[in-house]
């Protein structure tokens, strides 16, 4: 894969590739610059585009929209902790190792796709978000009130991964004379993940589930005239996009060291949504340029509440940069579906010959005008 | 290529009579492989008749098709016509799983098809393009003919996702199929075009296209030729000959265009407010005075 990648791109797009090479280098060395602040930010971005890819796979290509993805974050999440926990903290814990509780957490996520996928497969489009709201409520109650699991209202502390007898948590570890805590390793794990997320879900777009994803979404009935299971397609790419929240929870979890019920609300697949929306939907880039942008535009505002006019340090009175960043992300979703439908993934590929195409964007609901 | 139905040549737009037979077989598949071997079931030989019997269907209180039956001989070109509402469409949503029938039977060989979901009725080689057109309009052609081959390939989300390199010989392998037919019905510059941004016609050929590339048994084709320029539907009309003559393959044709059908089809059913009312010959079914009505209405009435 590697050489065709190389052979494609070194006889057509030799800066392409520079640039790509340049990006990597600069994302490796970071940890030996930034500070922690700026990590942590850098990994809730890369935990957030690993989210956006699965949802993307969903509401972006297939169309089908689902507003339950915080919920399967919240398994990813909390599915680490209980394989992972070791029980001291009375809380229910199997004590399993770092590396296989994560993926068991993901394996798990992908079952309660699955568990969810007869209704997944038999609604379609806005009907089907309507339906997994329900997987919010229910999330909900759990986290709250199964005490046992979850820890309740206060959450419990995430037990730290450990990979090939590295441990991925502040026991310092000296790397080149910068000392290299929890968010300095993660920051390894984190690139490796989304790296991996990324080439997957577009060499899945690509291929032919991918082409049978999008004749869902644009065209239903022909789609299943073409031969194509549209039920069976929907619940598996259901279990996909379930499986990639899990894995984002995962590290979302690592990073926060702490998994709190209230973060895994409404807001939060809310805001998956509008990470689709404004990078672009159905596109993989787009995806990871829009949850980077989403999840580093509050603490950009944070860090900077008293440069920028309006916006205050929270609890001082004024705009409080959570509350100014959902303004900001919510005037950009209307200002990418007015003015840059295709979302931010078009902008990078609008400049060669683009007047090829009166470009309709994807929609969510559906466009096939023939009915039942 | 051994399992796969050789192409007719190229039909050739400047034949008025719309019946190029298998000019040159070489000439459409310059990419043929002899070791590529498996890509497509046997067209042509095994082509099955398709058998409409005593077929009703209701919606609430409307009676959209009240007890029609035809049969469509293997690899003949037999058309569906009638004034608007006469149930052609509703009969074509029928045979391709789209619509429930109330009552009857539709057999492709030894298959009931009534009781099928869609994509299992295009498993059984049933191919199908749409009156409006059912193009993705951002995809490029050729992107939009891999989905016709789609039934033909097993590549799936894990295969797809890593890059097996099973599933990269197999989207090669498609690809090559892909541009042949494209060449066959005339589009092989377009491939790389986004499909929305051909003209109507190309589309409406594109989508054709579509169909072929599922190596379909039976051709359904609602209304192939409408919208286009006398010249697109001079080529669609040859390209539809072709698939009869040099592939085997029965289609089954609804077109306003009368000069079209008396041409092309072998036989013709006429419908008219969910009756049948004339099967037969072309030339039968044109001098059919309950057809001359449907269409002219009553000669009293003048």
């Amino acid at each position: 894969m590697s050489e065709t990648l190389a052979r494609s791109g070194l006889r057509v797009r030799t800066p392409a590739v520079y640039g790509w090479a340049a990006a990597a280098l600069v994302l490796v060395a970071l940890p030996f610059y930034l500070d922690r602040f700026w990590l942590q930010a850098g990994l809730f971005a890369m935990a957030a585009a690993l989210g956006a890819l699965g949802i993307n796979l969903l509401t972006g290509a297939t169309g089908q929209l689902s507003m339950g993805h915080a919920f399967f974050l919240a398994v990813g999440a909390y599915g680490y902790c209980l394989f992972a926990g070791d029980g001291t903290d009375g809380l229910a814990g199997l004590g399993l190792p770092g590396w296989l509780a994560a993926v068991l957490a993901v394996a798990l996520a992908g079952l309660a796709g699955g568990v969810f996928s007869p209704i997944a497969g038999r609604l379609r489009g806005a009907y089907l978000g309507i339906a997994t709201l329900a997987l919010i409520f229910i999330g909900q109650h759990v986290l709250f009130n199964a005490h046992d699991l979850t820890g309740g209202y206060n959450g419990r502390a995430v037990p730290p991964l450990s990979l090939f007898g590295l441990t991925f948590d502040d026991t310092e570890l000296l790397v080149a004379q910068v000392p290299f805590g929890a968010v300095e390793k993660l920051w390894y794990l984190g690139l490796a993940l989304l790296l991996g997320g990324f080439l997957f879900a577009r060499g899945v777009l690509r291929g032919r589930p991918g082409r049978a994803m999008n004749a869902i979404r644009d065209h239903r009935i022909a789609a299943g005239v073409m031969g194509i299971p549209v039920a069976r397609y929907r619940a598996a790419v259901f279990v996909l996009s379930s499986m990639y929240a899990g894995l984002a929870g995962v590290l979302l979890a690592l990073v926060f060291q702490r998994t709190v019920p209230e973060y895994f609300g409404m807001a939060l697949s809310l805001e998956y949504l509008a990470m689709i929306v404004i990078g672009g939907l159905g596109s993989v880039a787009g995806a990871v340029a829009g949850g980077v942008f989403v999840s580093l535009l509050p603490q950009l505002l944070t860090r900077y509440s008293d440069a920028l006019p309006l916006v205050s340090a929270p609890g001082t009175g004024g705009i409080a940069p959570g509350e100014a960043s959902r303004y900001l992300y919510g005037a950009a979703v209307v200002a990418v579906v007015l003015f840059l439908p295709g979302g931010l993934a078009r902008l990078a590929v609008r400049k060669p010959k683009s007047p090829t195409t009166q470009s309709p964007t994807p929609t969510i609901t559906e466009p096939s005008g023939e009915t039942r | 290529m051994t399992d796969d139905a050789p192409l007719p040549g190229p039909p050739d737009p400047a034949d008025p009579s719309g019946t190029s037979g298998p000019a040159d077989p070489n000439g459409a598949s310059p990419q043929a492989d002899p070791t590529d071997s498996v890509i497509g079931p046997v067209t042509g030989p095994d082509v099955p008749a398709l058998v409409v019997e005593d077929l009703t269907v209701r919606f609430a209180g409307l009676t959209a098709l009240d007890g029609i039956g035809f049969t469509v001989r293997p690899g003949t070109v037999h058309a569906l016509i009638g004034p608007n509402g006469a149930g052609k469409s509703t009969c074509f949503n029928v045979l391709s799983g789209v619509y429930r029938a109330t009552a009857g039977s539709v057999r492709l060989g030894a298959h009931e098809l009534t009781a099928l979901p869609p994509h299992r009725i295009a498993d059984l080689g049933v191919g199908r393009i749409f009156q409006n057109l059912a193009l993705p309009p951002r995809a490029t052609v050729e992107d939009s003919l891999m989905l016709g081959r789609h039934r033909l390939t097993r590549t799936g989300f894990l295969a797809a996702g890593l890059r097996l390199p099973s599933a990269a010989r197999e989207e090669a392998r498609h690809r090559a199929r892909v541009r042949e037919i494209a060449a066959f019905v005339g589009l092989e510059k377009q491939l790389a075009q986004p499909a929305g941004s051909l003209p109507y016609g190309q589309q409406k050929l594109a989508e054709l296209a579509r169909a072929l590339c599922m190596e379909p048994k039976l051709l359904l084709l609602d209304e192939p030729v409408a919208g286009m320029t006398a010249d697109e539907r001079r080529r669609t009309a040859s390209v539809i000959a072709g698939v009869r003559d040099g592939l085997g393959i029965s289609v089954l044709l609804v077109e306003h265009d009368m000069g079209l059908v008396m041409r092309l089809a072998d036989s013709v059913t006429v419908l008219d407010f969910g009756r049948r009312i004339a099967d037969g010959t072309p030339g039968d079914v044109q001098n059919d005075p309950a057809v001359v009505r449907a269409y002219l209405g009553e000669e009293t009435a003048a």
